[in-house]
């Protein structure tokens, strides 16, 4: 049967031949629904009222078996209802069941004043309600008892006095109802109690293996811990000593990464008697894989002779033979063939200077403009082409060479920063960076590398560097 | 049909125009997804010619140079053509300090870009 044909209140139904004649009186539309259905299932007829005073036209209109009624309902309550059929000696003998919320002691005390025979505390199982009906069918009221007979009671609740008038039979039917409905629900309560402690079980098992997955974290947490403090050691080793010592030469260098694992590293060392060799990279992208390629990188720019050592090898002669600069660089970029995987690069810039005379030959693999001040002058820019390292296949590099006059300094940097951000995303700048190795020239070169850096440090607060940072500056002093 | 999160797809010709959607071109992931993303348009395909919108760009780290690196090998070994287009100053910058601006081909917006396509 379509559910939606049972709409219509007054739609009169087929009987089925166990089925009674029922009227109900809801006045939600859902709940009207659902129990329209139920009962029309198990071989019910069914006629519905949205209103107390619907359904006792319904009632008027054609005798049913029994009335199912709501309490809370616009223009007449259940209680109104079941009132005024058990006030008409006609209707009497009807059994009435209340479907109440039962919030309250008193909605029995108004029910029994009512009149009714019967409640059913909602929300209900739908079966308990069939087999309710199925029960008071059985057991008809006497239609003998009259209303003379109806003792007056009254009841104590909650120390308010009511004074009730219900028949012997109807108090009775009422307290079965009563007492059912308790049993009912407190079958519901054991069943959901069992529940309860085997969703708690799980709870705990749940919990337990929590506990468990969290000591797992930890430890593989503290074990990369370790292992990021041990190549952090390891990249620290790639830079100079504090302090450098190098005939002719003062050296000032700086060196924030801004993880704690960078692309970055710069170094300055004596490569023979007569030449210092210096670099800063900035391999691309921070953290691990940029760090472990710095590393990788830094362990080709050594100045000791060895079969990795880009920058020295042993001459024919014995002695060390110094390899030029643009040869460093073309060997890098061959060694570090583009990776396809990481889309990993760097840049570089490396000189080797000659103590003695001040010269200074130097490459560029995509690197930041060499910069040089001279005593009393204002910095120069030395831009140099050269893609990045890892770049473009198989290219050869070009180097250049810059004459030194005593007491000039040079610096090499990362595009930490020409290109620190401040909280606006502005870059620091070049001439920012001139402005602070100007103003500084008259102060030590450590000074000045300090100040430059302070310079980026004031440039991006609050937040901080977002790039590694690199200073390198060398003062030629014959 | 918007099937990608960060670029927009066209096609003129053979050509496949890639319009970067985000602003900023900061962090790995973005990156990361930018690079899945034109694998995935690129498939099979050996060195497609191609040409990279910037116009929504306005920040970019350096290690998107990477990705480019990468594009402009992968489309150079098909013998495919790789341009780029929309770069705004401030991201011609990071091109033009690590020399890069002298690889890769660049023109003011997407009609010149394509243009350049036919010369």
């Amino acid at each position: 049967m379509n559910p939606d044909a049972s709409d219509q209140p007054a739609t009169p139904a087929v009987r089925a031949s166990s089925g009674v004649d029922v009227v109900i009186a809801e006045d939600s539309r859902i709940q009207a629904k659902m129990l329209i259905r139920r009962l029309t299932e198990a071989g019910h007829i069914v006629r519905w009222g949205e209103t107390g005073a619907d359904a006792l036209a319904l009632v008027r209109e054609r005798r049913p078996d029994i009335i199912v009624s709501d309490i809370e309902m616009p223009v007449m309550t259940g209680y109104e209802f079941c009132k005024a059929v058990k006030t008409d000696a006609a209707l009497r003998t009807l059994p009435f069941i209340l479907l109440s919320t039962l919030a309250d002691p008193i909605d029995i005390i108004r029910g029994l004043d009512a009149g009714a025979d019967n409640y059913v505390t909602k929300p209900y199982e739908p079966e308990f309600l069939l087999g309710r009906i199925q029960s008071l069918l059985a057991t008809p009221l006497d239609g003998a008892e009259s209303d003379a007979e109806a003792a007056t009671l009254e009841v104590t609740l909650a120390g308010q006095q009511f004074r009730v008038k219900a028949g012997r039979q109807q108090v009775l039917n009422l307290l079965v109802s009563t007492f059912e409905n308790a049993v009912a629900k407190n079958q519901e309560l054991v069943v959901a109690n069992g529940d309860l402690s085997v969703a708690r079980d799980n709870l705990q098992r749940t919990n337990a293996e929590l506990t468990e997955l969290n000591d797992r974290i930890s430890q593989i947490n503290a074990q990369m811990v370790r292992d990021l403090e041990a190549a952090a050691k390891v990249q620290q080793s790639l830079l100079p000593a504090a302090h450098v010592t190098l005939p002719s030469t003062h050296v000032a260098w700086r060196y924030v990464p801004c993880h704690s694992l960078a692309g970055d590293f710069l170094n300055v060392f004596p490569l023979d008697d007569e030449h210092a060799g210096l670099f800063v990279v900035d391999v691309s992208g921070h953290g691990v894989p940029s760090s472990l390629m710095a590393v990788t990188v830094g362990r080709f720019l050594t100045p000791k002779v060895s079969d990795q050592s880009l920058l020295v090898r042993q001459g024919a002669d014995g002695r060390v033979a110094i390899v030029r600069p643009a040869e460093v660089a073309t060997q890098l970029n061959r060694l570090f063939q583009a990776d396809e995987f990481s889309g990993l690069y760097f840049t570089i810039l490396y000189g080797v200077l000659h103590l003695p005379t001040g010269r200074l030959d130097y490459v560029s693999g995509g690197h930041p403009a060499l910069v040089r001040v001279p005593v009393g002058g204002t910095p120069e820019f030395y831009p140099v082409e050269g893609f990045p390292i890892a770049f473009v296949p198989d290219v050869e590099y070009d180097q250049q060479t810059l004459q030194l006059a005593p007491g000039d300094r040079i610096y090499l940097y990362s595009d930490g920063v020409p290109e620190a951000m401040d909280k606006d995303r502005q870059q620091l700048g070049d001439e920012a960076l001139a402005g602070v190795l100007a103003s500084t020239r008259a102060r030590p070169l450590e000074e000045s590398v300090g100040e430059l850096l302070q310079r980026v440090e004031d440039w991006c607060r609050p937040i901080g560097p977002l790039d590694d940072v690199s200073i390198l500056g060398v003062e030629w002093r014959p | 049909m918007d099937q990608y999160r960060r670029i927009q797809t066209a096609k003129k010709g053979d050509i496949h125009i890639v319009l970067f959607k985000d602003k900023k071109i900061l962090d790995d992931t973005v990156l990361d997804e930018i690079k899945t993303e034109i694998n995935r348009l690129m498939g099979n395909a050996s060195g497609p010619d191609m040409l990279l919108d910037f116009s929504n760009v306005e920040f970019m780290s350096s290690a998107m140079l990477g990705l480019l690196g990468q594009l402009h090998r992968k489309v150079g070994a098909g013998k495919g053509r790789l341009k780029m287009c929309g770069i705004r100053p401030e991201i011609f910058q990071v091109f033009k300090l690590t020399n890069l601006d002298k690889l890769f081909k660049i023109y003011p917006d997407a009609p010149a870009g394509l243009a350049a396509f036919e010369a």
